[in-house]
């Protein structure tokens, strides 16, 4: 008897046993169309065939009209920022205060004497016999809202997509309008001079600050004459390489990545209990994170 | 030279001939020749010529820069006070403060000019307009105040130089040059200057203290690292110390220029004169004294640190002696002792000696705030500007005067009394 039965036969039993869908949806006050034209484009977001965003715009004035105060979520807020922050977590404890990150810099960006896109500041804190030595590492911050670039009346310092606050050294009138803003002291005035008595060849050749081949080192030729500062080493950046400060760290206390990744490192660090920000009371937003 | 001063007012040449005029345009001459050599060498070396350095990166030509604008906006003011608000007492020098303020900007210009690293890229601030920069919006507010004070002295002058197209010399060539086939005066017509110079006044008053120095202040004021600039009320303070250096650099020209010329001093005015400059000064004082409590009340390090610097340290010579006794007790002193008070020679003292002590505000604006190292641990600054800092101030003020001196003798900008001796 039972071998007789067919799949007909089952799925008769079946909807004959099931509640019929389009009368069960007539009994709810809302709108059922909306319910399942959004089921369809959920489908469609799980498959990856729809963004999340779109779904959200799509049904956002619906769903309010629906169902009034009773729907309180906000459409999802787009996220515009896909590309990488560049942003560095220096870690206090393992630096030695042995200044080869100011040494590595210098090496890189041939900064002339007077300018140095990094510093080590040593300070001994504390009364004898509760003392301590502490060595505060400084590049450009790389600020979120940087003063300088707020200041500078001819737009010639700005900040990159990837978060690197720039000069254009072509357009920078040398007003220092940005040095005396900065709050960290990061910036320098390249008054023109060489270390080329002490050094044979150092104005042979300029860094390739941004990418740009500048050549010789001469009188009245840019740089000199406008500001300067630290950029993360981008022509190294832009082949792939880190800073040459993150680098050269003996101690391995230089760490460099993408703050907008939340799983690289520098993520991961900047928001464990250690880390804190300097003069973090201003503003600014630096990029640098020291942990304590 | 008073008695043929006195003898002849109908002659052009009576002033011209005059030794000292020019003995005072020969000095002008050398200094303006010597001030060149340096600028030429600063042009050439760039600013290792100067004590700046990345630490303290704005010096003497800064200070000068905020002080000669300062000159400009006050001298502009105290000229609205007669061409806005008729306060007539006051006519004799009101021409001279337009052209006084026009001659200041240039002065102050030519300051930022050398200042400037690269200074040949300076029209970058006018094409690369950044509009959250407030030096940017400076730039610009100056060309506008520049352009209007230029419009409101011709339109003073105007009279004058109409009268003027018929004297036969080179003011004359000059007036029927300036007035082109406008050279009419009627009823009509001296309504309507009137009321220009009433509107162009007006435009005027907001645009020098809100614009032009008020926003000059605005420059430090914002600066959130360097806490002593930091305060709202800085800018005011820019303002009102503009007032008192605008108007006690008027009581000095205007005294020194009658006397030279020979003609009767209007000393009711130059009381008035005085005592309003000394109204502005007490008013400067007081916003100081606030401004310097609530920064020692804060107990913040920096902030500490910087009044420290201006008040306590080897710098501090520049507030005690020049900005507070040089510049405010003495000449306090000479407008309220009964002695001095009505004595010419005595506020002419009083006039520059307040010039002076407002140079010296100007330098404690600038300096001391960044000698204290904007980040703790970072070193601080040593800063005294060089022989060739100083040189080419002195060219540059030369320069200024020079033009005022050649502007003044062709351009009416005497009162119209003189002018209409000169047409009889």
């Amino acid at each position: 008897m039972l071998k007789q039965l067919l799949e007909k036969d089952w799925n008769n039993m079946v909807d004959a046993a099931l509640p019929n869908p389009d009368e069960e949806l007539n009994q709810s006050p809302y709108n059922s169309n909306l319910g399942l034209s959004m089921a369809e484009d959920a489908k469609k977001v799980v498959n990856g065939k729809l963004d999340i965003e779109v779904f959200h715009k799509k049904y956002h004035a619906s769903l309010t009209s629906e169902f009034g105060d009773l729907f309180t979520q906000a459409p999802v807020e787009s996220k515009k920022e896909n590309g990488v922050k560049w942003g560095m977590v220096i870690d206090l404890r393992k630096c030695v205060g042995c200044d080869s990150c100011t040494v590595a810099c210098k090496a890189e960006n041939r900064t002339p004497p007077g300018i140095s896109y990094n510093v080590v500041l040593e300070e001994e804190i504390g009364e004898f016999p509760n003392v301590a030595k502490v060595n505060l590492p400084m590049p450009c911050m790389h600020c979120d809202n940087p003063p300088c670039v707020q200041v500078c009346p001819v737009r010639a310092t700005f900040k990159l997509d990837n978060g690197i606050v720039t000069i254009d050294n072509d357009r920078c009138i040398g007003c220092r309008y940005c040095i005396v803003a900065c709050p960290y002291g990061a910036r320098s005035y390249d008054f023109g001079e060489s270390y080329e008595d002490e050094m044979l060849g150092f104005n042979d050749v300029s860094s390739p600050e941004y990418g740009i081949e500048r050549g010789e080192r001469k009188p009245k030729k840019t740089p000199i004459g406008t500001v300067r500062k630290c950029n993360f080493c981008m022509h190294r950046l832009e082949r792939g390489e880190e800073p040459a400060c993150v680098e050269t760290c003996i101690g391995d206390a230089r760490f460099f990545g993408d703050l907008n990744d939340p799983n690289s490192t520098v993520s991961k660090l900047a928001n464990s209990p250690r880390a804190f920000r300097l003069k973090s009371e201003l503003g600014a937003g630096p990029n640098v994170i020291y942990l304590k | 030279m008073q008695g043929i001063a006195k003898q002849e007012p109908l002659k052009e040449n009576s002033k011209a001939s005059n030794p000292l005029f020019k003995w005072w345009i020969g000095i002008l001459l050398v200094l303006f020749a010597i001030g060149g050599y340096f600028i030429i060498e600063r042009l050439i070396l760039g600013l290792t010529t100067t004590n700046l350095s990345s630490i303290t990166p704005w010096g003497a030509w800064i200070a000068f820069y905020i002080f000669f604008v300062g000159l400009s906006a006050g001298s502009f003011l105290l000229s609205t006070l007669i061409f806005v608000f008729g306060m007539d007492q006051y006519e004799r020098v009101g021409k001279m403060a337009l052209f006084t303020a026009v001659v200041c900007m240039i002065i102050a210009l030519t300051f930022v000019l050398m200042d400037l690293g690269r200074p040949e890229r300076f029209m970058n601030a006018l094409i690369h307009w950044n509009v959250t920069s407030i030096l940017a919006w400076e730039i610009h507010f100056y060309v506008v105040y520049i352009s209007l004070l230029v419009a409101e002295l011709y339109i003073a002058m105007r009279e004058d130089l109409v009268r003027l197209t018929k004297v036969d010399s080179i003011r004359g060539k000059i007036a029927r040059m300036l007035t082109f086939k406008n050279s009419t005066i009627n009823e009509h017509t001296k309504k309507r200057d009137h009321r220009w110079m009433k509107i162009l006044g007006t435009i005027g008053i907001p645009l020098a203290i809100l614009g032009v120095h008020g926003g000059t202040g605005a420059i430090f004021a914002v600066v959130s690292a360097r806490a002593s600039w930091n305060t709202g009320i800085f800018p005011i303070i820019f303002v009102v110390s503009a007032m008192v250096s605008g108007t006690a650099l008027l009581l000095a020209i205007y005294i020194i220029k009658t006397k030279v010329t020979g003609k009767e001093i209007d000393q009711g005015m130059v009381v008035s004169l005085a005592k309003m400059m000394i109204a502005f000064l007490f008013i400067d004082l007081l916003l100081q004294f606030y401004e310097y409590l609530v920064g020692l009340y804060g107990l913040e390090h920096s902030h500490l640190q910087s009044l420290g610097t201006m008040m306590g340290s080897s710098y501090s010579w520049s507030f005690w002696g020049v900005q507070m006794f040089l510049g405010a007790v003495v000449p306090i002193f000479l407008v309220f002792y009964k002695k001095t008070a009505t004595n010419i020679n005595a506020l002419l003292i009083a006039g520059i000696l307040v010039v002076i002590g407002i140079i010296g505000v100007r330098f404690n604006i600038v300096v001391p705030s960044q000698i204290v190292p904007v980040f703790e641990g970072r070193p601080a600054g040593n800063y005294f500007p060089t022989f060739n800092e100083w040189m080419v101030s002195i060219g540059i003020v030369a320069m200024g005067l020079l033009i005022f001196t050649i502007g003044d003798r062709l351009l009416p900008l005497e009162d119209t009394q003189h002018a209409e001796k000169l047409e009889g």
